[in-house]
């Protein structure tokens, strides 16, 4: 525990500049630079809204910033988790010269992926100007829900950092999962008036960490609701709970994965 | 008598756990047929604070596995190293290069890598830009540069950023002639101060004469001779020659 704080203090300082690199290498390749930021998430939010009120005549109150709430929490866990699997391997170059503790990386990537999450948000905050959604005092939930996906997301891909290592096609069998948890994160769609049948629809929603997430976010947010405050609590501690596990076997096998490549 | 690395009893084995795919994983009954390669083999020595070592030996012989132990890259099987709380780089090749970033950039991200601060990178830039002498190509992406200009620009961010303990992995001989004359003179200029211990790795007989104190023979991951540079090394051309 201690060491893992002392590490992360130690190597503070090349993750924010590895993170600022990153990102303007990122606006560097493409032409419309960081525009992608904002449009990536929007124009996949009108496929959505598209497909919910056109082809399902399906919708809720404000729908698209619904959709679009669901979205920016969705892309935080996903770009991270998807990447997790193979950041030894891309890292290759340092993890054979110097000695970084292996989360690092993973840090790395949650702070990119964080960046663009606040833009996403700044974007959410317009969105609900134009749709006029009476802002709640419950906004501020906003800090507990986050730091449960932070958690949830760090610890998750702990794990799958450690397995990548040494299983080569695990990105696949990742991919294939993290879709299905997609569909059961109700991104696009609410679970509570999807009429799937009861045990299955609570079910659903508290046992999956993003959809839980997904629905206190929204519920804050547009409709002035409280969260789930039982299930999101238990997450927190469970997500607190796997990334010590992860960040311990990481510090057991992390010198041995370099003979791995 | 001060030491700087203590190395005792140190062996390392890799397993080559091949990265396997989920098919075989599942579906192959042969669970171990994992291979082993012992690297090292139950090495010790000791390096005072303050001097020049050696380590020479064939292809294969260890000797980059072992300066990889001594950085802490991997940990040894068996047996332990002390570095007594110097701190330390490796100097080798194109350390984590990100290609698509400038010179600037990469050496920013090396420097706090290796623990630097921001503000001390800032403070060292201008030297090591100027030493690396890459011109204009410093603020151009890595992946343009020739592998010479690579070699140049990592050696001069080790060179540059100094720590107790440098362990130097073939990198001596980089870029042309004159560059090679003034990486020369540098570790000269390192090796001068005291305090500060290094470990070569090469293959030139000549320089591992002028530069060294003491020379390690490693064979087949095991310790053949540690001594003086003369006796050893004539020891090791003898052997080669055979």
């Amino acid at each position: 525990m201690k060491r893992f704080f002392m590490d992360t203090k130690k190597f503070s300082q090349y993750l924010v500049y590895a993170t600022k690199s990153e990102l303007k290498s990122e606006v560097a390749n493409s032409r419309l630079s960081w525009l992608w930021w904002i449009l990536d998430p929007l124009l996949f939010m009108l496929v959505y809204t598209f497909i919910s009120l056109i082809v399902f005549q399906k919708g809720m109150p404000y729908f698209p910033v619904f959709v679009f709430i669901g979205l920016t929490i969705w892309n935080f866990f996903n770009k991270t988790v998807q990447t997790s699997v193979k950041l030894v391997k891309i890292n290759s170059a340092i993890v054979s010269k110097i000695y970084v503790p292996k989360y690092i990386f993973i840090m790395k990537q949650m702070l990119i992926n964080g960046f663009k999450m606040c833009i996403s948000f700044i974007l959410v905050f317009f969105l609900m100007l134009i749709y006029r959604v009476p802002l709640d005092w419950r906004f501020i939930y906003v800090v507990p829900l986050l730091a449960t996906l932070f958690v949830v997301t760090f610890g998750v891909s702990t794990i799958m950092l450690h397995i990548g290592v040494f299983i080569d096609d695990l990105s696949n069998v990742v991919s294939v999962l993290l879709r299905l948890l997609f569909y059961m994160s109700g991104v696009f769609y609410s679970i509570e008036n999807s009429g799937i049948p009861d045990p299955f629809g609570t079910l659903i929603q508290t046992m999956n960490p993003i959809a839980c997430i997904m629905q206190g976010m929204r519920n804050a947010l547009l409709y002035g609701e409280d969260f789930h405050f039982i299930a999101i609590g238990c997450w927190f501690v469970g997500g607190i709970f796997i990334s010590l596990i992860g960040v311990n076997i990481i510090y057991k096998n992390e010198n041995s994965y370099v003979k791995v490549m | 008598m001060e030491y700087a690395i203590d190395v005792e009893n140190v062996s390392i084995t890799y397993k080559c756990v091949k990265s396997r795919s989920i098919k075989k994983s599942l579906f192959s009954f042969k669970k171990s047929d994992v291979q082993l390669v012992e690297a090292v083999r139950d090495v010790s020595f000791r390096i005072p604070q303050g001097e020049i070592v050696g380590i020479v030996g064939k292809n294969g012989s260890g000797k980059s596995t072992m300066l990889r132990a001594i950085a802490g890259i991997f940990t040894p099987d068996s047996g332990t190293i002390d570095l007594h709380g110097h701190s330390i780089s490796l100097l080798a090749i194109g350390v984590g290069f990100q290609k698509a970033l400038t010179g600037r950039e990469n050496i920013m991200l090396t420097g706090t890598l290796l623990g630097f601060s921001e503000k001390y990178m800032f403070e060292k830039m201008d030297e090591i830009i100027e030493f690396a002498e890459l011109g204009k190509f410093i603020d151009m992406p890595v992946k343009t540069y020739s592998s010479g200009m690579f070699s140049k620009l990592s050696f001069s961010i080790t060179a540059n950023l100094k720590t107790d303990i440098m362990l130097v992995d073939e990198v001596l001989s980089v870029g042309d002639a004159k560059f090679k004359k003034k990486s020369y003179e540098k570790m000269k200029e390192l090796i001068s101060d005291e305090k500060r211990t290094v470990v070569i790795v090469s293959h030139n007989m000549d320089t591992l004469k002028k530069l060294c104190s003491r020379i390690i023979w490693l064979h087949d991951g095991e310790l053949k001779m540690y001594g003086e540079v003369q006796k050893v090394l004539d020891a090791y051309i003898e052997f080669m020659d055979k």
